[in-house]
């Protein structure tokens, strides 16, 4: 987004902008009821901008109150908990509580548009990933139909360019830590879901570190029962086995090489996943306390009225929502 | 040959294919001749709702059945064959033309009085080709076979599409026969063509069975695997096969498709018992079929179903992936 934004003046924003008419709105609502506590309630609400499958298309996040953020430093990593007041004050033990991730999800399970988090972009909001000028989508690698769980990110990670990971000795990718939702559900783009961490794998995609946490959705009907790595090889046989075969393969019909991993390319467990998603964190921490440059900014550190306006700003220079483009036969 | 294939959507929820094909003036006559023919499909009722139906109609207009009037031949010469497609690769709705309902429309199975949806059975998503029909073929019920020592399944007969293009549903398309597999579901002879779109890309270097196995490699393997297991979420049993699960060639299949064309021969001039199969049909000569109804008659076949309305949604419970072991 062009550096003229900071141009604008607070006076300029008030008057312009009538209706919402021309974006898409979806109101995403998550929460999930604990036996001592209440999660917090998360409401995000996506706007669509553009035309789907086609270069201008974006997806904008905001909060229930209408405030645009940031899917990559705006939503919590953590789902933030508060304790029930009926509930007589017994404080449980640290073990008792479930940690739950916020994750946005870029990529429903099965289909092909290469949609992510446009870290580049002011605000941060989704779009379909561009190569050599065309939309990308990526390849049904046999017996595969895309991709093969809801695909998305863990907001508030990143994972450093400049940091050499000590199994790989590769560097990160410059992107949130991916991660990969086993759950039933089929999601949507710009969905928040809050998934339990299970495990990770270490991938090296291009030479670049990339790892893929394996999560699922905390609302799917079997996530009680899935507490590590080992309970996924057991109630889901094959599916472990076809993400490391995905991810090694999905680059080869565009000509690139199969892609190698960390650690034999077995996956790692929970406690192992937590750490790495910790030091992810940690980074992301770091870019964005040292960085000035506008496309890290969010709202915490520059909550400011006329800041939120220009942001509303931002989103107005997107197109107007409009129908889908047809996809081309090539790209199925 | 022209080859062309076009579909596009009108204003009156029709979309129109066309297909050239050989149309032969007599179901016992050998001499035959080239004409262009289109094939149109008309909605009715709302898709995934009880109410759907998919008519199809030919050139003129008038309306015609998918099992009895369209040609199985598109070159009896070169052995390509018409199919028609009744579920799009990828997708889950179990449509079927049916064979009981007058004019034999496509329409979603129904069990236990609820819509039929397929599983996803690990790894697949939903069917793995074009899955589909050849017109004017039939697996006689009375008729054991003698390769699976069971009867038909009063069924035309099936075949899966593996080219690399979805079709839509209602799509008729003109296939060459790679080879078929001897399935027995449920107890019944229920043979599964495997075959390719004459205008796929491939469709030069695919001419036997072996030429799917070596450039398509586990593409076989998965569809005896898909039809072993895709009824066991449903509480049914794996199926079964016969000749040790392997597939028989070209030539096998084409004598097995031409065996079910002479059953379905003798099932439309009322030779066999219809049972509840409705025979109805408006191109086969009336000197060969007393099935055969005027164009009025059918049109108020259709004109007595639901208009056409807005698509339901598919139930969330569609998207379950089943995870379990072979048996």
């Amino acid at each position: 987004m062009r550096p003229l934004l900071l141009r604008y003046s607070l006076s300029c924003c008030v008057t312009s902008f009538g209706s919402f008419s021309a974006s898409r709105n979806k109101l995403v609502t998550q929460s999930v009821a604990h036996l001592y506590y209440l999660r917090k309630t998360m409401h995000y609400q996506t706007e669509e901008r553009g035309h789907p499958n086609s270069p201008d298309y974006r997806i904008y996040f905001k909060t229930s109150e209408g405030k645009y953020i940031s899917p990559f430093h705006d939503i919590p990593l953590i789902v933030e908990t508060e304790q029930d007041n009926d509930v007589p004050a017994k404080k449980p033990k640290k073990n008792e509580v479930e940690v739950l991730f916020n994750m946005v999800v870029e990529v429903p399970r099965w289909s092909n548009a290469k949609m992510e988090i446009a870290t580049k972009e002011l605000l941060n909001p989704i779009k379909q990933d561009v190569k050599k000028g065309k939309l990308r989508y990526v390849a049904n690698i046999f017996p595969h139909k895309g991709y093969i769980w809801n695909y998305g990110a863990l907001p508030q990670t990143w994972e450093d360019p400049n940091h050499t990971d000590k199994e790989t000795t590769c560097c990160g990718d410059n992107d949130p830590i991916d991660v990969c939702d086993i759950g039933t559900q089929v999601c949507f783009p710009g969905q928040v879901i809050q998934v339990k961490v299970l495990g990770i794998l270490a991938m090296i995609d291009e030479g670049e570190m990339d790892w893929k946490v394996i999560a699922i959705n905390a609302k799917d009907p079997d996530a009680k029962n899935l507490n590590n790595i080992e309970d996924v090889f057991k109630s889901r046989p094959g599916h472990l086995e076809a993400t490391v075969d995905w991810f090694r393969k999905y680059k080869v019909p565009d000509g690139k090489p199969e892609n190698q991993f960390g650690f034999n390319g077995q996956f790692k467990d929970k406690a192992f996943a937590v750490e790495i998603i910790k030091s992810t964190h940690e980074h992301w921490r770091a870019l964005v306390q040292k960085q000035i440059n506008i496309s890290v900014c969010n709202i915490q550190i520059y909550n400011c009225r006329s800041f939120s306006c220009m942001l509303y700003l931002v989103t107005l220079q997107a197109p107007a929502f409009g129908s889908a483009h047809p996809v081309s036969p090539d790209s199925k | 040959m022209r080859s062309a294939l076009s579909a596009y959507p009108d204003l009156f929820s029709v979309t129109r294919f066309s297909a050239e094909i050989l149309h032969p003036d007599s179901i016992h006559q050998k001499t035959v001749f080239h004409q262009i023919m289109s094939f149109t499909v008309e909605d009715r009722g709302s898709p995934n709702s009880l109410s759907y139906r998919l008519f199809f109609k030919n050139a003129e207009g008038k309306y015609i059945s998918p099992f009895h009037d369209i040609p199985i031949y598109a070159d009896e010469s070169q052995n390509i064959f018409h199919m028609v497609v009744e579920v799009p690769r990828w997708t889950n709705a179990k449509m079927e033309i049916a064979t009981k309902d007058l004019l034999n429309p496509i329409k979603q199975d129904v069990k236990k009085g609820k819509l039929r949806y397929v599983a996803n059975v690990f790894p697949h998503k939903g069917y793995i080709w074009n899955y589909g029909a050849i017109p004017q073929t039939w697996e006689d019920p009375a008729h054991k076979d003698r390769d699976t020592d069971c009867c038909g399944d009063n069924d035309p007969i099936d075949v899966c599409e593996i080219g690399s293009k979805v079709c839509s549903r209602g799509e008729v398309i003109k296939v060459k026969v790679l080879g078929i597999l001897a399935m027995i579901d449920e107890g019944e002879t229920d043979w599964k063509v495997i075959a390719i779109n004459v205008d796929d890309p491939e469709a030069n270097t695919l001419n036997n069975i072996t030429d799917v196995q070596r450039l398509k490699p586990g593409y076989l393997e998965a569809t005896v695997d898909w039809f072993r297991r895709y009824k066991v979420p449903d509480g049914k049993p794996e199926n079964r096969f016969a000749f040790n699960e392997e597939f028989k060639d070209k030539d096998f299949a084409i004598e097995v498709i031409k065996s079910t064309h002479t059953f379905w021969k003798a099932l439309i001039s009322q030779q066999t018992n219809a049972g509840e199969l409705k025979c109805k049909n408006t191109c086969v000569s009336a000197n060969d079929s007393p099935y055969c109804c005027s164009t009025d008659e059918a049109k108020a076949v259709v004109g007595d179903t639901c208009p056409c309305g807005k698509e339901e949604p598919i139930p969330c419970s569609v998207d379950k992936w089943f995870y379990y072991e072979r048996k």
